[in-house]
């Protein structure tokens, strides 16, 4: 951006709500990192502290989206600015989402405890885990920076992730046959997996959010 | 998409040595309401002027360029600028009714061009032009007191009525609500609205949120050029030009 607003608060206002919406990022990655934890420790009561952290999380999505009402209905944004505006609904909602995930896959942890959890799965989850971090925390460097090559780069790495649900699938599958004993902690593993795959495509649509800011093209209707 | 009714090609306009356009090429469509913004001083009422050779009336103000309504050269020899004029309608920023009753206000221009023939015909053509500025309900029992006696909103009404009775092709209306209260404006914005089916609408206006609103076409004017010309929703939402961009969202440009 090359120019500030003749209305100065108004700046300060979009730069509030801005970093606002990324400390609500880095709870959801904390969320994340301690879900997929509790997946080897299965410490309950760690898995029952990141179910009480996303009633924060839900209360943060209120917040950010009343402060966005707010600013307007007092700036009435056109073009950049409206984008700008609206950019903070539509990723604190997407972040509130990955923390759904985060808290199901917290509490499925507990559930894999009583069976016998199945290394090999659990390994492709892992790694999933681990993409899915990573581009939850570029994701938000992406849109501090409103970078548009980051974002775009960020929606190609997604189908890494799709790739890992999709071996996890199988993997399931196979394991069932051969230890039918394992199936439940199989089935609880395949919902985590799907967990994270979902978590993916959430980061994607921020991505999409950061294109569309920068760019004003609304990237929805395209594959990537 | 329906040919051009206004034309305008390189035009240039001067007053005395400053030049206040510099070669602006637009053309606006029919029934559609045109939004012409910028910031003070950009040239935007010095184009609206143009349209109908307001201009004239400034001894030290020249054009150069053409500017056509229909495929008339307005600003050629032979043309009558009073006839001009009854095809140009013009609604200013202040309601300036005559200091006439409201009835005489709406006939004045249809007495003057000839446009009746009888009493009962101009009578016609005065409840018809107040009931299309949505003014008829208001003044039907009082068409007979002086126009400046109504509130701004309906006075403005008024001046619109007065500019429609001689059925222009288009009408200019230079920051028509400025004066208004966000009720009247209301009522007037639905009002050019409803006017678009019928006559092609020129608009000035110095808020963003009005031509967002009311107009299908928006020229953004920034020091004597016209910047950018699109349709509304690009204008407002993704602007080709960073210049368009900095001024709609109130930076300084």
């Amino acid at each position: 951006m090359t120019h500030e607003h003749i209305v100065k608060k108004f700046d300060r206002n979009l730069e509030k709500i801005k970093v606002s919406v990324l400390e609500m990022g880095e709870i959801v990655i904390q969320q994340v990192e301690d879900a997929t934890a509790v997946l080897v420790t299965f410490d309950s009561k760690e898995a029952d502290r990141i179910t009480m952290l996303d009633r924060w999380v839900n209360g943060l999505n209120k917040e950010i989206y009343d402060r966005a009402e707010i600013l307007i209905v007092r700036r009435q944004p056109m073009a950049l600015d409206l984008r700008q505006s609206l950019a903070p609904i539509n990723i604190s909602s997407e972040l509130e989402r990955i923390g759904d995930h985060a808290k199901s896959t917290a509490k499925r942890a507990e559930i894999i405890n009583k069976g016998d959890p199945v290394q090999a799965a659990l390994d492709l989850i892992l790694e999933m885990s681990r993409l899915v971090q990573t581009m939850l925390r570029d994701v938000l460097v992406a849109y501090a920076n409103l970078d548009v090559e980051l974002a775009a780069e960020i929606r190609m790495r997604d189908r890494e992730v799709d790739n890992l649900n999709k071996q996890m699938l199988e993997a399931a599958i196979a394991l069932t046959r051969a230890m039918p004993e394992n199936a439940e902690a199989l089935i609880h593993l395949v919902l985590i997996s799907r967990n994270f795959e979902r978590a993916g495509d959430h980061v994607c649509n921020i991505a999409r959010f950061v294109h569309q800011i920068a760019t004003g093209e609304d990237l929805k209707a395209s594959v990537t | 998409m329906a040919d051009p009714i206004i034309t305008a090609r390189d035009v240039n306009i001067f007053y005395d040595t400053t030049q206040a356009l510099f070669n602006v090429d637009l053309d606006i469509l029919p029934n559609k309401v045109t939004a012409l913004i910028g910031p003070s001083g950009c040239g935007k009422s010095t184009f609206l002027r143009a349209i109908n050779r307001m201009n004239d009336l400034i001894p030290s103000c020249r054009m150069e360029g053409s500017l056509t309504i229909g495929n008339q050269d307005i600003y050629a020899r032979d043309v009558d600028v009073v006839a001009l004029r009854a095809q140009v309608g013009m609604v200013f920023q202040k309601p300036n009714p005559f200091p006439k009753s409201i009835f005489e206000n709406v006939a004045y221009g249809l007495k003057i061009h000839k446009l009746t023939t009888s009493k009962s015909e101009l009578q016609d053509r005065v409840e018809w032009s107040l009931k299309n500025a949505g003014l008829w309900s208001e003044v039907a029992d009082r068409l007979d007191q002086p126009g400046n006696s109504l509130s701004g909103g309906q006075q403005q009404r008024l001046c619109i009525a007065r500019a429609i009775a001689v059925q222009p092709k288009v009408i200019l209306m230079d920051e028509p609500c400025s004066a208004l209260d966000p009720i009247a404006t209301a009522v007037v914005e639905e009002l050019i609205d409803n006017l678009r089916k019928d006559y092609t609408i020129v608009i000035v206006t110095h808020s963003m949120q009005q031509a967002a609103r009311i107009s299908q076409r928006t020229a953004f004017f920034h020091l004597g050029k016209l910047v950018e010309f699109g349709d509304t929703k690009t204008v407002f939402t993704t602007p080709n030009d960073e210049r368009t961009q900095n001024y709609i969202t109130g930076r300084i440009g």
